[in-house]
Order: structure tokens, then sequence, then C-alpha cells
């Protein structure tokens, strides 16, 4: 990979100290590392002191992870993934048996010793590590998310497994405690907090897995970074700065403590960040890739094997996670960049990821912050009006555990909302320092998420949209900087694996980018003070470990589909990490507007975002009642984050994977297959997607059935808003995630390989294509729909098919997202009040909102026209190019001209062109017969051969071109 | 003479007919026809000049038409000729410059080329013209390739010998110190082959696929110098298993390319830089590259030098 972590030096010589020759070598051979100096830290102690870090403190995983890592290796290769995800869901499937039974502890030794005995790989250590952890903390957890979950019972096993960890983190996050309660009360609450809680797990696994990898886990954060990327360096290193923020963040995690407030400390710890972030914004943003592709590279080679595991666990704490959005957007980016990592093995899978994350990132930023925002204000705001509506809708929502995905939906839109508002309100002071960066940040979220939100929220929200789109303007001149940059880095990213790829994914994401751009890149800034805020969250209380876990559920997730789904993973990454971003981001600021743009892009790593944001927050928040609003939400956003990241993700890695060649173009054609399914999936996978992770690679063999899911889309769609709801509510309700979660993971699965590709695809593909909008709004709608069913259902049906209209004229992608966003906005809808309070809050109180507003109109209206434009190139592209190159017959070609480099002496080959032509006695032949072609060539040849011909004096010279003598 | 000449005389004599007709069957043919056709024509013209000198062998045949025509090389006609840069290899300096090499069987013409004759005191020596139309390595020289690493007494190994009419005047070069390893897969053309190599001792005509050189590994010895003319996609492969068999350390191939025979979708430049790329990546480094036109359509010469020290089986 272009960039190489610091860490793969770690990670190189952990691996030769410890003997795992053949991982070393194979490690060595990807990364081509040198040999690290003794003198320089060991992974150990990297991994020791982020351990030793606040954060980490709960986490002991890392001698697991270190241990999955040094069998993950092994196991990856051999098939890391499958063995993860199946060790993982095994260690899951234990622990939501476990769960079920309410032994969370008990679940989690079998789990554990599932884990280690069958695989010993990091994922099922690092899920059992985390369910260990967990374990403790779970019982409480668990009992509440077995109600909650009780209705998911079933679903749980897949989702248990996420909902599991999640359980445990949740149980083991400090914030726990506060979950615990939620959970009572509103199981969804007990997910978001068990989320939250999880997330800190997940993310202590992913960060044991990153850290192992990278000590400030820059897999997560190169997640992060791409999207934040959107600004490169800002962004990039925002999100890796979020990441290791998170990681590094103590300081940060201190506010976790205060979630509620956390927030918007977060925001003035992302400021710190951000200013970190500044400086490391292209370290991040390197790191990030870096981390990404050693972590990749690692996963690939041995750390490969971790990475799966810490996927594979993160993978399920995400799915289950939704609510742990924080955690998840952190896990998320973790989570991508192990799949990425992963994908990485196939070159062109991880560049897709990384695309894709790019891409995604800056959805999910958006939908992160949104959801952070969301969720913040919803805490902080909850008295807000938005509050209200959110917190109402949101425990309707919970009532409806079932319904809980509209609820959710809604929670996540009301979480977004009202994180926006939250934001507004909280983060004002915070956004500020972020705000500069934020506004722009909510500008590009607002743009999209806040275009979304204001578009659905419009009504409501658009006076304060506008003024927020007024910053945007202004923000915007650097947003589109930043947006150029945001997509250059994002392309870089990309352009790093596959340039065209990451252009077409860039495309897609800078539409969003653009219409973030502006924003965006302000954003990105933002975004990375966000992410830093975010990251400051996550710190905070549990988010920081829930953004972690998030990630390191995200991360096994990635892991299972990376190989195949890697570019899911990569989209799921991608999404997570512009989740994390987001997320981080969202607690900046007007996350809510960059999830709803992203969210355009990956409306359903926006809700995700959103909702895992809304989780996160609400756990904090909690509010019991919010929390299990948010709970169901988180699932779903995670669910739509899994799916618009998977898109994002899986066009991104059918992009690379067309260029990768067969990779890309196996992955490809799956994933043009899965694309389509991919997208409900995709919107499943949120919430199914980290359970899908492990799932996946368990149900690797359910393809197909990722492929019914995809098919069964429409319900799928709504499952996987459901399944995002459901996860949530899987977590709290584990039967409803388990049909979710499986469909999701079937989806996931079929996806990975294929689903991956597909899923991406299906994100932008699916969704730019008919199926795009269909699904976009099918998913959105559905989920929405379903979401509002309960509450508004006619508000927000109006809202998201409005949306998705024009998501779909546009983008599929964009319409999808935008309405996946707007849906989950609409869903706020019935806390529309709130939404568009949000939308204000996010910008800003005051300016900020209207600039998001505005910018969320006129990003509304810009990623109608770029979105469409570059929603339909990136659709287009990926669709065509996976489908095309996949399905489409390629016409055989020894030579690919553009593969060849021609030495610049040696372009012409023509007589002219030759030295000494002047005077040449083939000079005269050459005047004959350079007019010929063909036939007449040969005619006019055969009368030269025959003796009539007379060229006049034959020079001796030399006139032949030498070759450098190399 | 009579039984030399036959064969191949009876060609070129009644060349176009024979050949036209006999060739009409043959996909070969199409070179078999020009050759006889041109045979004629060719000889006629200079035939009667060279014959007054040569001894008047090729009046049989000679009904050149044109020959009044052309004064050029007619007979009495005072030629010079010097060597030219690569050994072996001479130009005929006169009213019109021709490329010519030193005929090892004196008197006699492989496919109907014309014969300069020169007497230089009491030897006399004669030449045979090699239009670089007709053959790449002729257009090789002409258009101004550094080195051939053909030359007297160089071991040779030809791959796509075809007819023989290049592997001729191969045989010329080397001289009866060299030797030339002719491999042509084609029955048809290898039947030519087989009656010019009657008549040069220092030809091994080998009938057989170039791909498989351990048919054949017991015919052959190490060779300094490998020249490929096989047209096929895998070319470079081919050449590279013939070099890891009989090529030995920093000993030289001569490949030529037709780019419509790799991928007639892409750029012949494309098609070179790729088939170079190919080369260095089996041991075989490349020297130096030159095109073929005017004399051939999107063809291009590569020669370098075979390094690494090869499986050497013999």
């Amino acid at each position: 990979m272009a960039a190489q972590s610091d860490l793969y030096k770690c990670v190189y010589s952990f691996l030769v100290e410890n003997k795992f020759t053949k991982a070393a070598q194979q490690f060595l051979k990807q990364t081509k590392v040198t040999p690290q100096d003794e003198n320089e830290e060991s992974l150990v102690n990297i991994y020791n002191f982020w351990v030793k870090s606040p954060e980490a403190r709960k986490r002991k995983a890392p001698p697991a992870d270190t241990a999955d890592a040094t069998k993950g290796p092994s196991a990856k290769k051999a098939k890391p993934s499958a063995d993860s995800s199946s060790s993982e869901e095994s260690s899951s499937e234990d622990e939501k048996a476990g769960a079920a039974k309410a032994a969370p502890a008990a679940k989690a030794v079998p789990a554990k010793k599932a884990a280690a005995a069958a695989k010993a790989e990091s994922s099922s250590s690092d899920s059992s590590d985390s369910e260990e952890e967990k374990v403790p903390a779970k019982t409480p957890v668990k009992t509440p998310v077995k109600a909650a979950a009780a209705a998911p019972a079933a679903a749980r096993k897949k989702d248990s497994s996420s909902s599991s960890e999640e359980s445990d983190s949740e149980d083991e996050p400090p914030v726990k405690a506060a979950a615990a309660k939620p959970k009572a009360a509103p199981k969804a609450a007990v997910p978001a907090k068990a989320a939250v809680p999880k997330k800190p797990e997940s993310s202590s696994d992913d960060s044991s897995d990153s850290e192992d990898e990278e000590p400030a886990k820059a897999p997560v954060k190169p997640t992060p970074v791409k999207p934040a990327a959107v600004k490169p360096a800002a962004a990039a290193e925002s999100s890796s700065e979020d990441s290791s923020s998170e990681d590094e963040a103590p300081p940060s995690k201190k506010p976790k403590a205060g979630a509620y407030s956390a927030v918007p400390p977060p925001a003035s710890v992302q400021k710190a960040a951000a200013a970190p972030a500044a400086s490391k914004a292209k370290d991040s943003s390197s790191s990030d890739d870096s981390s990404d592709d050693s972590s990749d590279e690692e996963e690939k080679k041995k750390a490969a094997a971790k990475p799966t595991p810490a996927k594979t666990p993160a993978a399920k704490p995400a799915a289950a996670k939704p609510a742990a959005k924080k955690a998840e957007s952190s896990s998320d980016s973790s989570d991508s960049s192990s799949d990425e990592e992963e994908a990485k093995k196939p070159a062109t899978k991880v560049t897709p990821a990384k695309p894709a994350p790019a891409k995604t990132a800056a959805p999910k930023k958006d939908s992160d912050s949104d959801s952070s925002s969301s969720e913040d204000e919803e805490e902080e705001k909850k008295p807000a009006a938005k509050v209200t509506p959110a917190k109402p809708a949101a425990k309707v929502t919970p009532a409806k555990p079932a319904a809980a995905k509209p609820a959710a939906a809604e929670e996540d839109s009301s979480d977004d909302s009202s994180s926006e508002e939250d934001e507004e309100a909280t983060k004002k002071p915070p956004a500020k320092p972020a705000a500069a960066k934020t506004p722009p940040a909510k500008k590009a979220e607002s743009s999209s998420s806040d275009s979304d939100s204001s578009s659905e929220d419009e009504a409501p929200a658009k006076p304060a949209v506008k003024p927020a789109a007024a910053p945007k303007p202004a923000a915007a001149a650097k947003p589109a900087a930043k947006a150029a940059e945001s997509s250059s880095e994002e392309d870089s990213s990309d352009e790093e694996e596959e340039p065209v790829k990451a252009k077409t994914p860039t495309k897609p994401s800078t539409p969003a980018a653009k219409t973030t751009t502006p924003v965006t890149k302000p954003a990105a800034k933002a975004e990375s003070s966000s992410d830093s805020d975010s990251s400051s969250e996550d710190e905070q209380p549990a988010k920081a470990k829930p953004a972690t876990p998030a990630a390191k559920p995200a991360t096994p997730a990635a892991k299972p589909a990376t190989p195949a789904t890697k570019p899911a993973a990569a989209a799921a990454e991608s999404s997570s990490d512009s989740d994390s971003s987001s997320e981080d981001e969202q607690p900046a600021k007007a996350k809510l507007a960059t999830p709803a743009t992203k969210p355009a892009a990956a409306a359903a790593e926006s809700s995700s975002d959103s909702d895992s944001s809304s989780d996160e927050e609400e756990p904090v928040k909690a509010k019991p009642a919010a929390a299990k609003a948010t709970t169901p939400s988180k699932p779903a956003p995670p669910a739509a984050k899994p799916a618009a990241a998977e898109s994002s993700s899986d066009s991104d890695s059918s992009e690379e994977e067309e260029e990768a060649a067969k990779p890309a173009a196996k992955k490809q054609t799956p994933a043009a297959p899965a694309a389509k399914k991919p997208a409900p999936a995709a919107a499943k996978k949120p919430a199914d997607s980290s359970e899908d992770s492990s799932s996946e690679e368990e149900e690797e063999e359910e393809p197909k059935k990722a492929a019914t899911p995809a098919a069964t889309k429409p319900a799928a769609a709504k499952k996987a808003e459901e399944s995002s709801s459901e996860s949530d509510s899987s977590d709290s309700e584990t039967e409803a995630k388990a049909t979710p979660a499986k469909p999701a993971v079937t989806n996931g699965k079929a996806a990975t390989p294929k689903a991956a590709t597909p899923k991406a695809a299906t994100p932008k593909a699916a969704t730019p294509a008919a199926k795009k909008a269909a699904e976009s709004s099918s998913s959105d709608s559905s989920s929405e729909e379903e979401e509002e069913e309960a509450p508004k259902s006619a508000a927000k049906p109006a809202t998201p098919a409005a949306k998705p209209a024009t998501p779909a004229a546009k983008a599929k992608e964009s319409s999808s997202s935008s309405d996946s966003s707007s849906s989950e906005e609409e869903e706020e809808a019935p806390r529309k009040a709130a939404t568009a309070p949000t939308t204000p809050v996010t910008n800003g109180t005051g300016g900020k909102r209207k600039k998001d507003e505005e910018s969320s109109e006129s990003e509304e209206e810009e990623e109608e026209e770029k979105k469409t434009p570059n929603n339909k190139k990136a659709k287009t592209t990926p669709q065509t190019f996976p489908k095309t190159k996949k399905s489409v017959n390629v016409p055989f070609r020894r030579i690919r001209e553009e593969d060849v480099e021609v030495d610049p002496r040696l372009t012409n080959n023509s007589f002219e062109a030759k030295f000494g032509a002047q005077g040449d006695w083939g000079e005269k032949a050459n005047d004959v017969l350079k007019f010929t072609k063909g036939k007449s060539f040969r005619h006019e040849k055969t009368k030269k051969k025959r003796g009539s011909y007379r060229g006049g004096a034959i020079s001796t010279t030399v006139n032949s071109i030498k070759f450098d003598s190399d | 003479m009579r039984p030399g000449f036959s064969p191949r005389g009876d060609r070129g004599g009644r060349g176009g007919g024979f050949r036209g007709r006999g060739g009409g069957g043959f996909g070969d043919r199409g070179r078999g026809g020009f050759r006889g056709g041109r045979g004629g024509g060719f000889k006629s013209p200079d035939g009667g000049g060279f014959r007054g000198r040569g001894g008047g062998r090729g009046a049989p045949r000679g009904r050149g038409g044109p020959r009044g025509g052309r004064g050029g090389f007619g007979a009495g006609r005072k030629v010079l000729v010097e060597p030219h840069r690569h050994e072996g290899v001479f130009i005929c300096r006169g009213k019109e410059d021709a490329l010519v090499t030193k005929n090892m069987v004196v008197g006699e013409s492989v496919y109907g080329e014309k014969r300069m004759s020169v007497e230089e005191g009491e030897t006399k020596t004669e030449y045979r013209a090699w239009n670089p139309f007709r053959s790449k390595l002729a257009a090789a020289i002409l258009g101004g390739i550094d080195q051939i690493h053909i030359k007297p007494g160089a071991k040779v190994m030809y791959l796509g010998a075809a007819s023989g009419t290049t592997v001729s005047h191969v045989s010329d070069i080397v001289g009866p110190e060299g030797l030339v390893y002719a491999v042509e897969f084609s029955h048809r053309s290898g039947r030519d082959l087989l009656n010019v190599a009657k008549k040069r001792t220092n030809i091994i005509p080998i009938i057989e696929d170039a791909r498989h050189p351990h048919k054949y590994r017991m015919l052959v010895g190490m060779v300094d110098v490998i020249f490929a003319d096989v047209a096929q996609p895998d070319q470079t492969r081919i050449v590279a298993l013939n070099a890891h068999n009989f090529l030995k350390n920093g000993g030289h191939f001569v490949i030529s390319i037709k780019a419509n025979c790799i991928d007639s979708t892409a750029a012949p430049e494309a098609v070179f830089a790729s088939e170079v790329k190919k080369m260095s990546a089996e041991n075989m480094k490349p020297q130096e590259q030159l095109t073929l036109e005017p004399y051939e359509r999107d063809h291009a010469v590569v020669v370098g030098i075979y390094r690494p020290p090869p499986k050497a089986k013999n």
C-alpha cells in the first residue's frame, strides 16, 4: 500500500519474535517493511501502552488480541475470515446462547473457549476477550439486552455475537451502568448502552487489534481519516486522530463518563485532536492508510488473522452496535481498515474498500456527525423539541422493538436531529472550535445529511438549514477546497489502491464530498475537529470505547467480509470510518448534517452513524427511553452504514477490483450481483454487517441467501433498517436481530465476497441503479416507513418519498443516501421539529444550523446536481465496471496498452521516426508503402520483392534504438 | 551442378508455373509462388548479366523479358562489392546498391535471387542479392541495426526458417565454419528447407515445433545466436525456451516481432514494449530495437543478450 504504517515494522518484528516466520515472511512480502530496529517500540509495548490508556482499561483483550494476532495470521492465511467469522459466530452464538440464558459470563467463557479452541483466532479471541470482558458487565446488560432481545432472541444468535458483544461492551463500558439502566427501562436504551459499552470493548478489541498493529489504531483512523480525508490531511488526521484520539484520548474518554456533556467536550477534544489531527491529518491519513494497509497486510499475512477476529468481533459488535455507533464508527473505521487490510490481500479489494471508506467516510462522517449530533442533541436537547419528539418517537420505537426499526430510524433521525440540536446547543461552543471546522464539516454533512435532513426535515429544518447553508457558502469556499481535498484524499486513498476506482468512488464521495466539500472541507476540518470531538466523545465515557468496539466489530465484520466482502467491508469500513468520522464529527457538530450527506452517500451509514452516535449519546444521555429508541436506531444506522459503507466500499472495491482485474472482477462480479442484494443487505448489514462480517464468514455459505435477502430487499431494506433497528432491537431484541441479522449476514456473506462488492455497488451502484433508487427508497422508505409507521408514517414517508425521488433522479446513492438519511431524518420527522432543530443545531446553534440547513439545502441541491452526476457517475462507474467487467464480456487482449510502458523513443514505429530515414535506401519504398494498408500493402511489397526496386545508396549507419544498459 | 541445380533450378526456371501450380494447393504457396515468379523475373535481368560471367547456367531459364530495360548489372558491367559493417555481409555498389552475401554454393540461386560475380585477380567470387523485402534480417541490416551477432564461424539457431531463403543467406554469412540450425515446423516449407540444406552443408534442418526444444535437443549443440522469426503470440516464450536449452551464456538473440501476431488490437509500440518486457523476465536482456519499416508493416527487431547461465542441457 502506499502508506506504510510505522506499525508494520512493529508487527513484523512481533511476528518474527514470536516465530511466526511464515506470517512474517508473508507480511514482509506484502508490506515490504524494513526490519524494525531493536530500539523501536515493540508491538507489545505499544499495545500495552494503549491498554493502559483510560479507554483500554477494561480491555484486557490485548493479550487476546495479540494472541489472536499471532494466531490470526495463520488462521487468516488459511481462511481467517471464515474461521474468524465462524469462530466469532460460534463465540457470538455461544455468547448469544449465554446471553439468552442471561449468563453472559458463561457464554463469554464458552465463546472464549470456542474461539480459543476453535480458531484461537483473533476474532474469536477478540470476541471472546471482548465477550469475557463484557461478560461481567454483560450480565446486566445482557439481561436488558435479552429483554430487549427477547424479541430478537433468535435473531441474536448471529446478532447475539454482536449483541453479546454489545452487551458485553455495554457491560464493560463505564457507561454500562447507565446503559444498563437504559436497558432496563428501554430495551433499546440497553442496546444503545450495550452498544456503547460494547463499543469500548469493540474498540478495545479493535484497538487491541489496531493497537497491536498500530498503537494509534491506524486502521480505524485510516478509515476515519479517509472520510475525514475529505480534507485529506485534516480529515484524515481528524479521522485518524479521532480513532487515535479515541484510543489515545483517554482524556477525551474521561468525558465518556459524561457522555452527554461529553459530546461537547469531545468537540473540544476533537478540536484539540483536530489541531493534532491537522498536523497529523496527513499522518493519520497516511497512517490510516498505512495502518489500514498494515493492518490489512498484517491481517492478511498474520495480523490479518487478528484483524479478522477483531473484525469479526467488531463486526458483531458493530452489528449489535448500531448503538455503539461511535464505537462503531471508530470501530467501523478500524473495521474498515481491517477490512481493507483483509481486503488488501486482494489489493483490489482493499483499494475498493479504501475508496469506499473515503467516500463512505465522508458520508459516514456526516451521518456520524449527525448521529452523534443527534445523540448529543437528543441527550442534551431532549428537552428541546427535537429531543422530545425524538424521544417520544424513540420511545415509541422502542416500544415497538420490531417497530424499533422505525423507532430506531426515528431515533436516529431524531437522534440526528436531536444530536444536531444537541450539537448545536452543546456543540455550539465546542462546535465553534470545531465549528469553524465543524461548520464546514457540517456543511458537508449538512449538505449530505443536512440536505437530507433539511430536505426531509426541510419543512421544519429548512429554515435552520438555510442558515446553515449560509455558513456553508462561507465554509463552502474552503469546503470546496476541502471537498477537492477530501475528494482528493479519498481519491488518494482510493487512488493509491486504484486511482480510477478511487476516482469513481471518489466521485460519489466527491459529490458527497462536494456537497460536503464546501461544507466538507470545512467539514473535513470540522469533521476532523468533529472527529476529534467524536473521538473525544468516544473517548469521553463509553463512546471512545464504543467507537473502538464498533471499530472492532466493524473490523471483524469487515474481515469476514473482507476477503470476499472486503469491498463490502471496505464499504462498511468506509462507512464505519465515515461513521466514526461522522460520529466523531457529530460530536463535534453537525455530524447530523454530515451524516445526512454522507448517508446520502451512505444513507445507511449515516443512519447507522446517527444511530450509533445516538446510541452512544443516548446511553449517555439516556436515557433509557431514549436509549431504547437509540438502541434500535443505532442498530439501524449501523445497518444503514454498512450498507452504505458497503455500497460505497463495494463500488470502490468494484472499481478498484476492476482495476485490479481478476480479483476485482471476481469481486465485482459478485459484487454486482450482490450489489443489488447488498444494497438491502447493506442496509441491513449495518446491523447485520457487524454480525454479517462474522456471520458472513460463517454464513458465507449463505451468500446466496444474502442475495435472497437482497432480493427481499424491500423487506430486506426494511429489514436492513429493521435490522439496524433490529440490530438495535436485536441487541435488545435478539430475535429480531437474529432474523435481520441473518439476512443481513447472509447478504453480508453473499455480499462479502460478492456482496461486499455488491453492497458497495448496491449502495452506490444499486442505489444508483433503479434498484438503488428503489432500494434506497425502499430501504429508506421501508426503514423510514417502518419507523415512521408507528409515529409519522405519513410525514416521513412523504419526506422520504420526496427525497427518494430527488435522489433517485439524481443519483440513486445520493437519493438513497439522502433518502435514507432523509428517511431517517424523516423518521425523525415525527420529531422533525427535532430534526429541524437538529439541523440548525448541527450547524451551530445559529450560524451552524443555518449553514447546515443552507448547506443542506444547498447541499441538497448541490447534491442533487452534483450527486446526481457524481452519484450517477460513481454509480455508473461502479456498477458498470463491476457488472460490465464481471458480467460483460471483455474482449480478450494479450496486451493491455494502458498497462504497457513504452519507451518514449519507441513510441513511434514508423519509418519517418527512425534515425537516418532521410536518404535511406528504403525511403522510396516508404513513400509508396506508407499509404498502403493490408492487401494493397502486400501488393506493393510484392512488387518490390521482384527486384525492380531501386533504393539508391546503402548506408551502414546505425539507426537502432539502444535500450539502457541496466 | 546439374543435380544441385535441378531441384531449385527447376523451380526457379519453371518456377513461376510450377510453383504457382504446386503452391496453389498449399498455404505456403504464397511465398513459394512469389518466389517462383520472382525468381523468374529477378533472375532474368540479372541472370543475363551474371550469366556471362557465371557460365551461362542460368540460360535455361532466362526468359527475363525486363532485362533489356535495365542495364544495371548487365554482363560486363562493373560492380564494386565492399564489405558491410556486419561481417559476412557485403554491399554491391553500382548504379544501384544492393545488399549481398557471398554465395557459398557458387552458381546457384536459392530462390531466384540475382547473383553477381566479382573477379578479383584470378579468383571469382559470387554474391547473391539479398532482398530486404523478402528477408527480415536483411531489412534489419538495411535499416541500420547495430549488431546481428551473426558472423562467419558463428553457430546460429534459426527459428522459423520457412523455406530457407533467409537461412541460405545466414548460411552464406557464417560460412563453412559456422552452423545454422534451421527449425521449421511446417512440412511444406520444410521441404524447401531440406532442399536448401542439401546443398549447404552448414545448415542443419530441423522440422519440429520450436516450442518443444527437447524434441531436437540431440541435434543441437550450444549456439552463439538465436534468430527468431516465428510470428507466434508466444514467440518470446519460444525463444526463451530455446535459449534456455541451447544458447550459451552471453549469447545473443535476434527476434523479429510482428505486432499483429501478438495482439492485433493493441498499438504496435505497446506490443513491442510488452514483448521487450517479457524478454527481460526471461533473462534475455534487450539491447536494441529497430523498426522494419518500410520493408515490413508493424514489425520490429529486437536484439539482446542472453546472460544468465542457461540450463544448457547440452
